[in-house]
């Protein structure tokens, strides 16, 4: 059964070599959509992924004049880190809402934290910072209780914030579609110096 | 001879092919659509070199700025709602005299007291002002000064002094087009401009050069050429009828626009209830914002009501002017990152009690008047009665400045209420004033307030304090 379907076996002999071509023009097509969304780079954590939509522009401008580029990528607070299945989950989850968002132009003017994605940033501001928080007298966040950046507000992307306020400003350029993806792994001018290794 | 076999139907596999051929045409054509969408929202961030077609000098017609700027222009364009409301504005002809009665029997004897109505969005500038029953047909030139960009053409051509004295039904020919571009931008470099001399001038009168301003408080100032407190100046040794002129000489504040008409002694009419000389406050949005928050923070009128706004990665300018409460999310959410229906109830509970005072205000201030017109009717004469007029000048002025000014008192909720309390107790000394004549006359009883709950017993009302009129009596015999 499966032999004769992989064979086209259930098509008239005549039929079989133009669909074996449509079919290698559409997986050729898939493949071309694949190279030049940059699918490949998204498995990475790279902030210029992050850049293959432009409305991410003012959030990678900001980061990158912050002191957190030196430290923290995108995915370091936006995705959740406590173990691989969750955070490669929560990225799919997250990245298929932004691509879908994105193409049906839908994305809003003043980007803010959606509610499932609040507390993973809280909770990223904790995993670094917990010596200053993580004091036994203090207790784990309530509702009611301030978020780290209600206090904090220009950490790390300003106190301004709109599609608008970091137009275009020192933003990697996007490598074309015949040149080596790898580029954009350091688009433009590379913002992080190597990272240091502890003594 | 063998038997010929039967042909072999084309039926079923071929359907089946049929069906693999259009499955994976539908898929393709997905796939493609899928491919163009993310090629071209890639080119539309990139800056593209753009051709400018050059504007002629005084064009007053925007649709011949649009090929050069068609997003501000397509935004511009969006004034033409008409159909927006917030808790208390929005663009369209919310009835003032229907919602608060009081304001007939405060502007009685004005045409305020006719017809008030909120006015709708830049683009019926225009129609609005031939619309209203106010009748413009009888007054002078200087009516048009804000309406349209034909204005600055035409003050360039005869004078702002000679535009002001020809009558506004000789100009309304003239006039064509609904405030637009050329009244805030210059058509060859497009930088910010002031157009209205009136602005200039009260800026040279207190010393301030309006050339020596950044760009973003030209934000604000173009605004501010229209958006004020205004009156026609009479000056009969420079033969000038109605020249249009802000009364700042001596400072901004409600304070100081009160000296400023006391020492010219200017009234705009005189109030058939009470008698007392009257000042009409004209929105002086610019006035009472530029005592808030937000202009001592630097942020520009243009910051909120203008935000900028990034379409297929080109900034730009939102020239939808409208209030920032129909477009939270791209004016306040940018600096308060909040959600939309918090910011929206912190506005609206802070208007929520402007309007309190505001209320208050008005209450005392109509029986203000009508106690004036009961000391008249007890005998009281023009001297005796001198006192208890300029109070109410003072309160209702008060009251006016917070009352006509847009926002409902969110550009400056302080200095609002600090404005209302003295309205409120400007208008009740008036009574306090007013119980005492009545007294020294003979009158203990209360005085009979007349009814005014709606806008059409009002306007009646109103009426029989007229000159041929019989008013009721308001002291009990």
């Amino acid at each position: 059964m499966l032999k004769g379907l992989l064979s086209l076996g259930f098509l008239p002999a005549a039929w079989k070599l133009p669909v074996w071509i449509a079919l290698g023009v559409f997986a050729g097509l898939g493949i071309l959509t694949i190279h030049v969304s940059r699918a490949p780079s998204y498995m990475s954590d790279a902030p210029e992924t992050c850049m293959n939509c432009h409305v991410m522009t003012q959030a990678y401008v900001t980061w990158n004049h912050s002191s957190h580029r030196n430290v923290a990528t995108c995915n370091d607070c936006h995705v959740p880190q406590d173990n691989i299945v969750n955070t490669y989950a929560f990225k799919a989850k997250d990245g298929m809402r932004h691509s879908s968002m994105f193409t049906l132009r839908l994305e809003p003017q003043v980007i803010q934290l959606s509610a499932g994605a609040v507390p993973v940033v809280e909770q990223n501001c904790r995993r670094c910072h917990n010596q200053l928080v993580g004091d036994v007298h203090l207790r784990a966040w309530q509702p009611g209780d301030n978020r780290c950046w209600d206090c904090h507000r220009e950490v790390p992307h300003g106190r301004v914030q709109s599609l608008s306020t970091a137009f275009d400003v020192n933003a990697p350029k996007l490598p074309g579609v015949l040149d080596n993806p790898h580029k954009m792994q350091s688009g433009g001018r590379d913002p992080r110096p190597a990272k240091e290794t502890k003594p | 001879m063998t038997e010929p076999t039967a042909p072999v139907p084309a039926g079923p596999s071929a359907r089946k092919g049929w069906l693999v051929f259009g499955a994976v045409l539908v898929a393709v054509f997905v796939l493609g659509l899928l491919l163009a969408t993310i090629l071209e929202r890639r080119a539309e961030s990139v800056q593209r070199q753009r051709v400018l077609q050059p504007i002629q000098a005084w064009e007053s017609d925007s649709s011949k700025w649009a090929g050069n700027w068609p997003r501000e222009h397509a935004s511009w364009k969006a004034t033409e709602q008409k159909d927006t409301a917030t808790k208390y504005g929005g663009s369209f002809q919310h009835d003032y005299l229907a919602i608060a009665p009081a304001n007939v029997i405060l502007f009685a004897g004005y045409a305020f007291s006719v017809d008030y109505k909120q006015a709708r969005g830049h683009q019926y500038a225009v129609s609005d002002v031939k619309e209203t029953g106010r009748d413009i047909s009888t007054k002078p030139g200087t009516c048009w000064t804000c309406k349209s960009p034909d204005v600055p053409r035409l003050m360039a051509q005869m004078g702002p002094a000679k535009f002001y004295d020809t009558p506004a039904k000789d100009l309304m020919p003239e006039i064509k087009h609904s405030i637009g571009c050329a009244d805030c931008h210059d058509p060859q470099t497009m930088a910010l401009t002031i157009t209205r001399p009136a602005l200039v001038e009260a800026f040279e009168r207190q010393g301030k050069d309006i050339k020596a301003v950044s760009h973003q408080e030209m934000r604000t100032l173009v605004c501010a050429q229209c958006h004020v407190e205004y009156y026609f100046k009479k000056d009969e040794s420079k033969g000038q009828k109605a020249y249009l002129t802000f009364p700042w000489d001596k400072g901004m504040g409600v304070e100081e626009m009160d000296a400023y008409y006391d020492e010219k002694q200017f009234s705009d009419w005189t109030h058939p209830i009470s008698g007392a000389k009257m000042v009409k406050m004209q929105h002086p949005d610019y006035e009472v914002y530029s005592k808030g928050i937000h202009a001592y923070r630097n942020v520009s009128c243009a910051d909120c009501h203008m935000p900028y706004k990034t379409e297929g990665g080109q900034k730009f300018t939102d020239h939808h002017i409208q209030s920032p409460l129909l477009n939270i999310s791209q004016s306040c959410a940018v600096c308060h990152r909040w959600g939309e229906a918090e910011i929206k109830s912190r506005v609206e509970s802070i208007q929520d009690k402007i309007v309190h005072g505001r209320a208050v205000a008005e209450d005392a201030l109509c029986k203000a008047h009508f106690d004036i017109a009961a000391c008249k009717q007890a005998g009281a004469g023009d001297e005796e009665l001198a006192e208890v007029r300029k109070l109410v000048r003072k309160a209702q002025l008060r009251w006016d400045y917070v009352a006509a000014n847009n926002g409902l008192g969110f550009h400056a909720p302080q200095e609002c209420q600090r404005i209302l309390a003295d309205a409120a107790d400007l208008a009740q000394q008036t009574r306090v004033a007013c119980v005492r004549l009545l007294a020294k006359k003979g009158v203990t009883e209360p005085v009979i307030y007349p009814d005014w709950s709606s806008k059409e017993k009002a306007q009646a009302l109103i009426k029989t304090f007229a000159k041929d009129g019989t008013p009721p009596t308001l002291i009990a015999k």
